[in-house]
């Protein structure tokens, strides 16, 4: 098992998914054993094409095009003209995807046993996790923007078919929908972008255009107008400004589904297909400004609108939306190692906390602040995991988080203007704070719902394994960073190397920046201790403080309501009008009025025919006079 | 496909028009006679069509399983080859005759449940699929046009009598309407024979025949609009909502499902086959009625009620892609149109398939009604959404295929129009979405609370039906070897 039959990871899941769907009424524990032995398998193949992956980085040289070699002509029209050419690519921002989707996927399921445990429809859960990573997965691995696509859509729908998963629930149903109809307008882009590149280069193959866009081959506005509407798709999927409105909804769907898709995986997907055409980008500057203050603008509005959030999960939706902005930014920075390098400790820390939140909802049955707290002396395991979570949001050293938003601050400092420094620097301390109020509201002070507190009791260990030992990844993934630990995991060149672009980029420890990112934190951190900790209406104050403010952050800048306005009035109004015109003039007065027109002809012209023998005779030899006249007229 | 196969190509309608036969033999009331000679039937036809489809090789003759059959010559207009029985198919009508054969099965399945004369149903029913066989397989001109209303008259009865909704007004309106668009069909019909001069209806002598570029751009237009009313192209749609909403279960299958890619199929082998420099002429005017037909369509979708109107609409938005696609003259593009015929006849069938088996008990298809379906009818509920991901174009089914396509065909040729129609798709998903939350999820109303899950001829059929969207969506090369080289062999005027 290598790197060229890595095409085996999904197939393996898809079958699972296959055998499940449809006979899991027939299997013992309704197949959730099959769907777990299978993402074991995938684990473990993965790390076998890992090792193929270092055995093929000889001295840090590293021919990406030697990868792209399993290969089959999905359609083929004429010869050579129009190919679609399916293909698996491997190198090194697959291989990092790999390992945090397949390992993400397996923690998730083997939590979902426990957490998932006696829900309806449970067989078709793990059918749909299994389904899911066969689709990320071929996302992840695809040499091919059509066989990318397909798989974008296949997420898209997992996701959709997840988040709905509480059908019943009309709020579910609702947020399926926005989910799926949002991320589609981006898709829209996306699909435009694809085909557009194919127009320009003739072909589909990722390599194939990234090499044309390089050697200039591409006229420049055309190949700005391609990524941007590239972006578009990647903005939808990453729930970037100003397509973010349906990542906070999407929290309907289970927890664990929350934690791989929404926070770990599927989100993280735009970031991917940027950083996968990176090098494009790198030509087309205007692009790549757009991707930076993108990601900047999502950043900063999504971590304000988490400071006043009081459901535990969307304070983490808006977290991840904020997050993913970070790595928007690092991409248009140019910094792929350090967007790539946050994507891998954002996965492990933020799934963490996601579990973890799952944690406290399975067992008190609530996940709103104002109805939890003190939760700490109930759940001491939960309440661990999700401190070390929150220090690796937040950034606090040697915690995984810390490592990586350093490296972008870094990358930030050096390829962009000081402002945009100085907002991500903010941005950074208003996530701490709001990690801070989280976790305090949650675990610390007093109890706010006593008979909650009195139900509430430690997970179920199926539930805890995964979350001590993404705690202790949330820990310890930064390191890999350090020269001396990419030596010893096979890297001599650390983060540089198994992140290896087109140009090794060594990680860049600047003391400085990491002491001031360090006081920003931490200083968050203290403010908000001093801020929330203690009693229940202290978590309040910030609504009296500067109430038009708050209103600003609980009605999401109104963006939501401006959308919702936008489709009542304006598409629902026009879909009125073209309703109107087909019913009224297309039809009835087109086809009925024209009917009715001719049985009115009809109606009159039968008096013509009166039966009386005079009227017949007189028009007789009228006609036959005006036959004759003109026969003599034309002699 | 070699000589013999021709054979094959006349029991296609022979077997539909012997089992009409056999049926008017049968007493009404064997209810069990007529339900197995139309199983036994409708798998015959099933298996004829697809042994045409694999048969059919893409590397051989233009036509194939060519047969000719002399019915009248040396008669007064009619000289040498006047009037033939001649049969014979190339990689476009292979494509068809498929889709015939898939969708015919369920819909006689499905059919199994009519109380009222069924006997006489079916053997309407199999009339029309007669016609619609025929049409696909025949090369001469005249009985091209037999063939042709052969299709469309058994509808107006079938509406009539066993349909539902304004069911008079429906079958009376769309048969008025194909009609007025068979005059025109026959106008210019008899124009080329007259042009032609040799006094034969020998199809393969009109392909070849090098019309005057005027008389092609005076009667391209004549086949455009008489074959494109029974395509539903906009603004000649109208009798399509009112005419599906109004027809019982299969002949809605059927007819959007197959006898709308018939009116397609004419203007490709009256119109751009025979006229290909009016069809260039005229093909700006088809990609802005194709555009304007799915933007229109769709946006129209977004506001009805009635599921049956509103897949109606959604049918009249997806064969406005077929008609963008025919327009961009290229390669991609028709290959898509093609296929396009074909996907959305599986899926259009599968969408009435499934309305049918929930309006057979409900007696109601107000979507605002409809709340929480999922849970009484899951396995319904699964096949609907199936149908509507194929509907709003998603990867790994038929409609992406197809779709995918046309816009490419559409870039090449107009890049605005291009964006454009990759726009719809996204209108699509959101009627379509809005329609899944609002009738399958969410509370149940307990106004349903007596619905029973569909039947298992009908989840049989719609597994067939799935089967065949999933199939041209993961693996769209068989389609596709067979319609690309045609196109490229023997349309004149489409280009690489």
């Amino acid at each position: 098992m290598g790197m060229e039959q890595v095409w085996v990871l999904p197939a393996i899941l898809a079958g699972v998914f296959v055998v499940v769907a449809l006979f899991n009424r027939l299997l013992p524990h309704r197949g959730d054993f099959l769907a777990i032995l299978g993402m074991l398998a995938v684990v473990a193949l993965v790390a076998l094409v890992l090792l193929d992956f270092q055995g093929a980085f000889v001295g840090g040289h590293f021919d990406p095009a030697g990868t792209n070699v399993y290969a089959f002509d999905w359609l083929t029209i004429g010869h050579d003209f129009f190919t679609i050419q399916f293909s698996t690519f491997v190198d090194s921002i697959t291989v990092v995807m790999l390992v945090v989707v397949s390992f993400v996927a397996l923690m998730v399921m083997l939590y979902s046993v426990g957490y998932m445990h006696g829900e309806p429809r449970y067989g078709w859960y793990f059918a749909l996790l299994a389904f899911f990573t066969a689709a990320m997965l071929t996302l992840v691995i695809s040499g091919n923007l059509i066989q990318l696509y397909l798989a974008w859509e296949g997420v898209g729908l997992a996701s959709y078919l997840l988040i709905g998963f509480y059908w019943e629930r009309r709020t579910a149903a609702e947020a399926a929908k926005k989910a799926f109809i949002t991320t589609r307008i981006g898709d829209v882009g996306l699909l435009i972008g694809i085909i557009l590149l194919w127009r320009a280069t003739g072909s589909f193959d990722i390599q194939t255009i990234i090499a044309a866009a390089r050697s200039g081959a591409i006229d420049e506005t055309y190949l700005t107008v391609a990524m941007l509407l590239l972006f578009a798709g990647a903005a939808g999927k990453s729930a970037q400004f100003p397509l973010h409105v349906w990542l906070p909804d999407a929290m309907e769907g289970p927890t664990p589904v929350s934690a791989l898709i929404h926070a770990a995986t599927m989100v993280v997907a735009g970031v991917y297909l940027v950083a996968r055409f990176s090098p494009v980008f790198a030509e087309v500057l205007v692009a790549r400004d757009v991707v930076l203050y993108v990601g900047l603008l999502t950043a900063v509005m999504a971590a304000t609108m988490a400071l006043v959030e009081n459901d535990i999960k969307r304070v983490l939706a808006y977290s991840t939306v904020s997050q993913l902005g970070f790595m928007f930014v690092a991409l248009g920075a140019g910094a792929v190692t350090a967007a790539m390098f946050h994507l891998f400790t954002h996965a492990f820390f933020k799934s963490l906390l996601f579990l973890g939140s799952g944690s406290v909802i399975h067992a008190t049955e609530h996940q709103t602040v104002e109805q939890l707290g003190g939760l700490r002396r109930k759940m001491p395991i939960t309440t661990l995991t999700f401190v070390v979570g929150g220090l690796a949001l937040a950034g606090v050293p040697i915690f995984a988080g810390f490592w990586s938003k350093d490296e972008i601050l870094v990358a930030v400092n050096e390829g962009a203007a000081l402002p945009v420094y100085a907002i991500l620097a903010l941005t950074a301390g208003l996530t701490a704070l709001y990690t801070t109020r989280l976790i305090l509201l949650t675990f610390f002070g007093e109890p706010k719902n006593q008979h909650a507190f009195e139900h509430a009791h430690e997970s179920p260990p199926p539930m805890l394994g995964p979350l001590v030992i993404l705690a202790a990844l949330a820990t310890v993934a930064g390191f890999v960073a350090l020269d001396g630990v990419g030596r010893a995991l096979g890297f001599a060149g650390g983060i540089g190397e198994i992140l290896y672009l087109s140009s090794p980029h060594h990680f860049e420890f600047n003391a400085m920046l990491a002491l001031a990112s360090t006081v920003v934190a931490v200083g968050a951190i203290g403010i908000g201790w001093a801020y929330w900790s203690g009693t229940a209406e202290r978590a309040t104050r910030a609504r009296l403080w500067a109430p038009e403010l708050h209103q600003l952050l609980v009605r999401r800048y109104y963006m939501d309501d401006l959308y919702q306005a936008l489709i009542n009035r304006v598409i629902l109004g026009l879909a009125g009008v073209v309703a109107w015109f087909d019913k009224r003039v297309v039809n009835e007065t087109g086809v009925d009025g024209g009917a009715q027109l001719l049985g009115f002809f009809g109606y009159r012209l039968k008096f013509l025919q009166t039966g009386k023998i005079p009227n017949y005779a007189l028009a007789m030899a009228v006609g036959l006079t005006a036959i004759v006249l003109v026969a003599f007229g034309r002699q | 496909m070699t000589e013999s196969d021709g054979y094959i190509l006349l029991a296609l309608f022979l077997v539909p028009l012997g089992t009409g036969v056999l049926l008017m033999l049968t007493p009404s009331r064997e209810r069990a006679a007529v339900i197995g000679i139309t199983g036994l039937s409708s798998l015959a036809m099933f298996v004829l069509s697809v042994y045409v489809f694999a048969k059919y090789s893409f590397t051989g003759a233009q036509f194939q399983g060519v047969l000719a059959i002399t019915w009248m010559e040396n008669v007064g207009l009619l000289s040498e080859k006047g009037m033939q029985l001649k049969v014979g198919v190339d990689g476009i009508a292979a494509v068809m005759v498929l889709l015939t054969g898939i969708v015919i099965m369920p819909g006689t399945w499905v059919s199994w449940k009519i109380q009222d004369r069924m006997k006489d149903f079916f053997i309407l029913l199999y009339v029309l699929v007669a016609g619609v066989y025929g049409t696909f397989v025949m090369l001469d001109l005249l009985f091209w046009f037999f063939f042709y209303e052969l299709a469309l008259l058994p509808m107006y009865l079938l509406i009539a009598v066993w349909g539902s909704t304004r069911k008079e007004y429906g079958a009376m309106k769309l048969m008025m309407m194909l009609i007025a668009g068979s005059v025109l069909i026959f106008t210019a019909l008899f124009a080329m024979f007259n042009e032609l001069g040799t006094g034969s209806f020998d199809m393969t002598q009109y392909f070849a025949a090098h019309f005057d570029p005027t008389f092609q751009k005076i009667f391209f237009p004549f086949i455009a609009i008489g074959c494109g009313t029974l395509g539903g192209m906009f603004p000649f749609h109208g009798w399509s909502p009112d005419g599906h909403a109004a027809a019982p279960t299969a002949v809605s299958m059927l007819h959007a499902g197959v006898l709308m890619k018939l009116g397609a199929f004419g203007i490709i082998r009256l119109g751009f086959q025979m006229m290909p420099e009016g069809g260039a002429f005229w093909a700006p005017a088809l990609i802005v009625v194709g555009i304007t037909a799915a933007l229109y369509g769709a946006v129209s979708a977004l506001r009805q009620t009635d599921l049956k109107l509103m897949t109606g609409f959604s049918s009249v938005s997806h064969m406005g892609y077929v008609f963008l696609g025919l327009g961009t003259l290229n390669v991609i593009g028709w290959n898509g149109a093609i296929l396009q015929m074909f996907a959305h006849g599986i899926m259009t069938a599968l969408f009435f398939l499934l309305i049918g088996g929930m309006y057979d008990q409900s007696h109601d298809r107000e979507i605002p009604n409809l709340s929480g379906l999922a849970r009484q009818m899951p396995i319904w509920s699964i096949f609907f959404v199936i149908a509507g991901l194929a509907s709003l174009g998603l990867p790994g089914m038929s409609g992406f295929v197809a779709e995918l396509h046309i816009f490419i065909g559409a870039f090449r040729a107009y890049p605005i129009i291009g964006g454009l129609a990759v726009l719809t798709a996204a209108i699509t998903a959101t009627y379509l979405l809005r329609m899944f939350a609002a009738a399958f999820f969410g509370p149940l109303n307990p106004r349903w609370s007596g619905l029973k899950e569909i039947t298992w001829t009908e989840r049989a059929g719609a597994a067939v039906l799935v089967g065949a969207i999933l199939l041209l969506g993961l693996w769209p090369s068989p389609w596709v070897d067979r319609i690309a080289p045609t196109i490229i062999q023997s349309i004149p005027g489409v280009t690489l």
